[in-house]
């Protein structure tokens, strides 16, 4: 859990929180988001170091992806604090911005754009110079298998297609930290398996990955720790490994299932 | 303000323009069908209208078009999640309508071109010199910003991309009818007289008439479509921002 002395009104530079006495990457702190009379996060309170691969599981509408919008400045908190890279969402989120790579859950690419295009403008959006965008560009495209597709307009790929474009827009700046949103929702296994080797690979280049999930599977095999999170509040925390032993459970499933009575797979 | 992250919007904005049917239509195809079409029926004196009087009409008339597309865009953009990914890039908001407003200028001065290349085979034969032309151009782009300003209003109230085009018309079909290529009454132009349009033919029709650049009633012209463009602008950025990005 996050100490009070970690969260700073004003480091406002990266280096103040990824220093090696403070290696949070992303602090929260009794983070609560209302939406007229629903409470979609109930005094969240989390800390992720860098370049920690940590996994938000949990079923639709546990507030998962309300969580992820706070922290990336598209919703404002009802209350509390959520520090990103050192910086606060409510007062330097053109900073936050900086550091950050967004995959969201529904592919939002331009249909009108081929795939390259459609990179290069978010690279450029990052105001990338032009040289970086191609290099990088390339690599993803490669590293996620659509440099064939990269030349036709997206109007015409598959959903599995769609979902790696998705992504690669989402990590084209490089980001310190990246959120993903169900990455793989809608994949097929097989291209599911890749998405994951990629996704464990961002692990290796010291990034901070956020995954919200609610596979089983991708969360046992990626995440670094999990928060378990159920009605906006954080219900579990540790590394999978911790918690099937704490609550003597094969799978995260069934510690979902020991904690709340029910399987986080009724609420898809 | 940062060039490359509006140039690249723009960029994209302007392969859009090219890309998809109902853009390229509404914005080049339909000012050229209409040019032509007047032409064709109006072209001839012997009918009794003189094409130099229909021409600054249809071109402000092609400039209303904005509207539509502008809130088409808009609405597009929100349904498909775009308008948040763009939103949660670096990009400022200033950037983000910056881009749009100099699409659209760029799209209504050749609109602008179109229509007078054309109707100079009808006919038209504008009296004005360079310097009327430029002001011609100046008063059609900001023109423009008036369409974006009401195009960002209607994405606002509009819930969808198909909403949007019907919603548009509130603000469109007033202009065409009082305020375009429609001759007006002594009646009717009490009611066009609220309307932006009304103030961008006469001055437009005074130009390539030949009037002198500094006349007063011009001056009046430029004042009240820049006044209106500034203010209608800056209420829809206002409107979008809080109402319409979610």
């Amino acid at each position: 859990m996050s100490s009070k002395s970690n969260i700073k009104d004003k480091p406002q530079k990266p280096e103040d929180i990824f220093d090696p006495n403070n290696n949070s990457a992303i602090i929260i702190k009794d983070l609560v988001k209302q939406f007229e009379d629903v409470t979609a996060v109930n005094g969240l309170n989390l800390e992720i170091k860098k370049g920690e691969l940590f996994g938000l599981l949990g079923p639709n509408g546990a507030g998962k992806t309300t969580t992820i919008n706070v922290l990336c400045g598209l919703l404002k908190p009802t209350k509390g604090t959520a520090i990103v890279g050192g910086y606060d969402v409510r007062k330097n989120l053109k900073k936050v911005k900086e550091l950050i790579g967004v995959c969201p859950q529904e592919p939002a690419v331009f249909k009108f754009l081929n795939a390259r295009e459609n990179i290069e403008l978010f690279g450029n959006l990052h105001a990338m110079p032009k040289k970086k965008i191609k290099e990088r560009t390339d690599k993803l495209l490669e590293l996620l298998d659509l440099t064939e597709a990269s030349k036709r307009k997206t109007k015409g790929y598959s959903g599995g297609m769609r979902r790696k474009l998705n992504m690669i827009i989402a990590l084209i700046s490089d980001p310190e930290i990246a959120f993903l949103d169900e990455p793989t929702v809608g994949m097929d296994p097989r291209v599911r398996r890749s998405t994951w080797e990629f996704i464990g690979s961002l692990k290796n280049q010291n990034k901070t990955v956020i995954l919200t999930t609610h596979y089983i599977e991708e969360a046992e095999a990626l995440s670094d720790r999990v928060g378990i999170i159920d009605y906006g509040e954080l219900i579990a925390l540790g590394s999978p490994k911790e918690l099937m032993e704490k609550y003597e459970s094969k799978n995260l499933e069934e510690v979902f299932m020991k904690i709340t009575g029910r399987r986080i797979v009724e609420g898809i | 303000m940062n060039l490359q992250r509006i140039m690249a919007l723009v960029k994209m904005e302007l392969k859009k323009l090219i890309r998809e049917p109902a853009y390229l239509f509404l914005m080049l195809l339909f000012p050229a069908v209409l040019t032509l079409a007047f032409g064709i029926a109006f072209g001839d004196p012997a009918l009794g209208m003189d094409f130099s009087v229909l021409t600054p009409g249809l071109i402000s008339y092609a400039c209303i078009f904005i509207i539509m597309t502008v809130a088409m865009s808009f609405t597009e953009q929100r349904e498909q999640g775009l308008l948040k990914r763009i939103n949660v890039t670096p990009m400022t908001s200033g950037e983000f309508i910056g881009s749009h407003m100099i699409s659209n200028m760029f799209i209504a001065i050749l609109q602008v071109v179109i229509v007078l290349v054309m109707a100079l085979f009808f006919g038209f034969r504008p009296l004005s010199d360079v310097v009327g032309f430029i002001l011609a151009f100046l008063i059609i782009a900001l023109f423009s910003l008036c369409s974006v300003g009401l195009g960002l209003i209607t994405a606002t109230i509009a819930k969808s991309a198909g909403a949007a085009t019907g919603i548009s018309f509130i603000f469109i079909l007033p202009q065409m009818f009082f305020g375009t290529f429609i001759p007006i009454t002594d009646t009717t132009r009490i009611i066009a007289m609220f309307l932006p349009s009304y103030y961008v033919v006469d001055a437009l029709a005074s130009i390539f008439g030949g009037a002198p650049l500094t006349s007063e009633n011009l001056l009046i012209d430029f004042g009240v479509i820049s006044i209106v463009s500034v203010a209608i602008i800056i209420i829809g950025i206002q409107l979008f921002k809080k109402y319409g990005n979610k």
